[in-house]
């Protein structure tokens, strides 16, 4: 009976805040969640909330001059448990949640701080702890919070080309202490994928549209696949595996969703083959990414040569009549999830039969 | 009808999974809760380093801990005051690795975490140890040291890898050290007394192996190695006296100088031949030795040039060149210099007792024709040598043991026939290693050739076999002379007819000698 396997997404609590919300991160060990945005004012704020039963209650507030942008606790530990945040006038600052302070501050970007990812603290020999910002301003930094001040990498272009805005960046690969790959997405459709060890540009292609979310489905493996998401409601799935000299990676397109943008693309934590998009209409879909029988084949001349899954929507649930640009899984517990939309709201999803999908 | 069944038979099921989704959650809040209260907000890693500094010093990745005069996270007064710039120059000067801003934590679950690192440090360094990458090991037990400075096993272990370096006097420190901090460590005692041993206070080292078997008295290893080390200690000043040559030109130069690392003092010429003649010098017979008195110099004052090489002569024991007819006298002196730098009182019950004796007796003799013309000194000792030597043999355990005896038999076959017959063929692989030359494996079947009859009990077969099994024989078999050849297959007629070989081994062996 497939119908009885078919995941539920439902929406456990809504919360209504009063300002846009840009970005939403589980506290790792813990049923707390932060909420970061700006208020009206231009101010920017970083909430902290906590579920309890079945309520979401505002425990602490963090309020500073500069509008949040983005936020990421991948580079801590998970007692540690340091927010990363990037502003609007591309400020990157740690934070200490317990004591509402910063850590570490520096303002190395000229403009917005679009996106952040962290890697590195929270995993057991997985390299070092570090943060990739990706910025308006056409750079992409690496930092490690031990090195005050200026970053370890810095990703621009070479000067008089024109500097494309970076809309996102992940981190992948890191599977042990020296590998690691940065991707990043640009506005004009660029999705780069920069190697941290060589220091070089690993792989280039362009999605012709703008990418508005990239995420690996898993930081810390060999990286498998890689899911980026555009505008126009398109998003691509790469098989990285297995990157062919000429043809660079298999990818599936899936451009069912007619409409809007996909702003974020989600996977499992407990499940790397499932994730979750979240479309500009403000509905939420889940998908399940199906290997093929061979992930590739080897050509007359004996270079390997990815071949692409299949993609197969489990779920669709629209939640929001704005759109969702911001959804994170729990780590700790499958199914649950915190998601940002446009229209104020901060929402606890739920989606059920999860470990089913195997 | 049936699939509005089933469609109310799903929702039903989908309410009931998002019912026990619903407790689970709850369950998970609460749990998460209580998990959430039991962190305390610190965590120390052990991370990689960071990118920009990896390039330069990635083999040697040191933690250092607690930054001094750190600015309290809750100090914004502070916080406002601090320069970043500076600040990225400190973390420039030093890499002051993962930080720690929580310092409410209580001293005693610092400590604990602090053992744990340095117990991880220990186990990555014995790891290497396993491995025999000493320099590694160092390096992780220093950093355990550095973490915890009152557990003996990281300074034992520590010691270990330096005697295996060959780092001796820092190997004894350091075992010094472990027993400061536990008088009973056995591997410890064990480890200083080999340090000792081999830095010459062989007193001092029979004390520790005294210690240890107060603690251990069924150690045999250690029992024998204080018996080696007595007869050591006791024939050593008789043994040089009677080592016929020693080399004044070698003795008057400085054999070490302090290296260019400040630690380390000085580094043992000619630790090898010491170490591995055990055996021999229980018995008295061997080479003549040259002990190294350690320079103690404060670092400063160290010389900073690198070590000197210096080429170790190998000096045939049994000769006696005419034109250097004073040596004997020499070497008198040099015994009694000897016993005074080692503190070693050579008295005479402790010759008595040793296998040495005959030898002793003929030093003695030597000494008393004090004023004999050299060439009278060595017809006595030859003669008596060739006569006594015999019966104090002994089967050597290594090709360097082989050597020396069968060096300082040359020119007297019936002592070398009889060398080789007290040997058992079946170890000789063992005993050559890699070490068999052609001239020696040719004396040796010359030997064989000329004295069938010695051999008979063990059979010129048996040693036939176990010189080819030798390693690298097959080069040594292409070298051998025709003469030898000859003696070889007279050797293996003689093994089919005397010795009743059977066709398959003599064509083996036929084989393997190439013939």
């Amino acid at each position: 009976m497939e119908a009885l396997d078919t995941p539920q997404i439902i929406t456990h609590i809504e919360h209504n805040i009063n300002h846009s919300i840009f970005d939403c991160k589980w506290i790792p060990c813990s049923a707390k969640f932060v909420v970061i945005g700006t208020y009206p004012k231009g101010t920017g704020t970083i909430k902290i909330f906590e579920i309890t039963s079945g309520e979401i209650q505002r425990v602490k507030e963090i309020e500073r001059p500069n509008s949040f942008k983005c936020g990421t606790f991948g580079a801590s530990s998970d007692v540690e448990r340091r927010l990363a945040t990037g502003d609007f006038k591309g400020t990157l600052e740690i934070w200490d949640l317990e004591k509402s302070c910063q850590v570490y501050i520096t303002k190395e970007h000229t403009d917005i701080i679009n996106s952040i990812d962290g890697m590195g603290g929270n995993s057991v020999n997985c390299g070092a702890p570090e943060i990739v910002t990706g910025s308006k301003d056409g750079t992409v930094k690496i930092w490690d919070p031990r090195q005050r001040g200026k970053p370890v990498a810095n990703m621009q272009p070479v000067k008089g080309e024109t500097r494309r805005d970076c809309w996102t960046v992940a981190f992948g690969n890191s599977f042990n202490d020296a590998e690691r790959i940065v991707t990043a997405g640009y506005d004009n459709g660029d999705l780069k994928m920069f190697d941290l060890r060589t220091m070089s540009l690993r792989w280039e292609c362009n999605l012709k549209n703008g990418v508005c979310s990239v995420e690996f489905d898993r930081k810390d493996i060999p990286m498998n696949k890689l899911v980026a998401t555009t505008l126009e409601g398109k998003f691509h799935v790469f098989d990285v595996r297995t990157q062919n000299p000429s043809k660079g990676f298999a990818q599936v397109l899936d451009n069912t969703t007619k409409s809007g943008t996909i702003w974020v693309a989600r996977h499992l934590p407990q499940n790397r083959d499932l994730f979750i998009t979240c479309a500009g209409t403000g509905q939420v879909s889940l998908w399940k990414y199906e290997y093929p029988e061979h992930r590739y084949h080897v050509d007359h001349q004996g270079v390997a040569c990815g071949v692409p899954g299949k993609l197969k929507r489990l779920q669709r649930m629209v939640l929001s009549t704005q759109p969702i640009n911001a959804l994170e899984w729990n780590k700790d517990h499958l199914g649950l999830a915190v998601a940002t939309a446009y229209d104020q709201y901060v929402r606890i999803l739920i989606a059920t039969k999860l470990n089913v999908q195997c | 009808m049936e699939k509005a069944i089933e469609i109310q038979k799903q929702a039903r099921e989908n309410v009931k999974s998002i019912q026990t989704y619903m407790t689970d959650l709850q369950n998970w809040e609460a749990e998460m809760k209580r998990k959430e209260a039991a962190l305390n907000g610190v965590c120390e890693q052990d991370l990689p380093p960071i990118r920009s500094k990896a390039k330069k010093d990635r083999p040697v990745r040191e933690i250092k801990k607690a930054p001094e005069n750190r600015i309290k996270s809750y100090d914004y007064t502070a916080w406002e005051k601090f320069d970043v710039d500076k600040a990225c120059e400190d973390v420039d000067m030093a890499d002051i690795g993962p930080m720690s801003l929580d310092s409410k934590k209580s001293q005693q679950a610092k400590e604990e975490k602090l053992r744990e690192e340095a117990q991880y440090e220990k186990e990555r360094g014995n790891t290497f140890v396993k491995s025999g990458k000493w320099d590694e090991a160092i390096s992780c037990y220093n950093r355990a040291i550095e973490l915890v400075k009152d557990d003996a096993i990281y300074y034992a272990n520590r010691g270990l890898c330096y005697l295996k370096k060959n780092s001796l006097h820092q190997a004894e420190s350091d075992c010094t050290e472990a027993l400061r901090l536990d008088p009973t460590y056995v591997k410890a005692l064990h480890r200083r007394a080999m340090a000792r041993e081999r830095l010459g206070s062989l007193r001092s080292a029979s004390q520790d192996l005294g210690e240890l078997l107060k603690f251990e008295p069924n150690n045999n290893a250690a029992k024998k190695q204080l018996d080696a080390l007595k007869a050591r200690m006791g024939t050593k000043g008789a043994k040089s006296k009677s080592s016929p040559l020693s080399t004044p030109t070698v003795e008057s130069k400085p054999l070490f100088k302090p290296k260019i690392e400040p630690k380390i003092t000085e580094l043992p010429a000619e630790p090898v031949p010491v170490l591995t003649a055990e055996e021999k010098w229980r018995t008295g017979v061997g080479e003549n030795i040259t002990v190294i008195i350690p320079v103690k110099k404060p670092p400063h004052l160290r010389s900073k040039r690198p070590l000197k090489p210096i080429p170790i002569q190998e000096i045939e024991l049994g000769k006696i060149s005419p034109e250097k007819p004073s040596t004997r006298l020499k070497i008198i002196e040099i015994e009694d210099s000897l016993a005074h730098g080692d503190t070693n009182n050579n008295d005479s019950n402790k010759i008595e007792e040793t296998p040495a004796k005959a030898i002793d007796n003929i030093e003695e003799k030597g000494e008393g024709d004090k004023l004999a013309s050299p060439e009278s000194v060595k017809l006595i000792s030859e003669s008596i040598v060739s006569e006594k030597e015999i019966q104090n043999l002994v089967p050597p355990v290594n090709s360097v043991q082989f050597m020396a005896e069968w060096k300082y038999l040359k020119g007297k076959d019936v002592a070398r026939c009889h060398y080789l017959s007290i040997i058992d063929p079946l170890k000789i692989p063992s005993i050559f290693d890699n070490a068999l030359e052609s001239d020696v494996l040719s004396d040796v079947l010359r030997i064989l050739h000329d004295n069938t009859k010695v051999f008979s009990n063990k059979t010129i077969t048996a040693y036939l076999v176990g010189l080819s099994r030798v390693k690298r024989f097959s080069a040594l078999a292409m070298f051998l002379s025709t003469a030898d050849k000859t003696m070889l297959t007279t050797l293996l007629n003689y093994c089919k007819t005397a010795e009743n070989c059977s066709e398959n081994v003599i064509a083996d062996l036929k084989n393997k000698y190439e013939l």
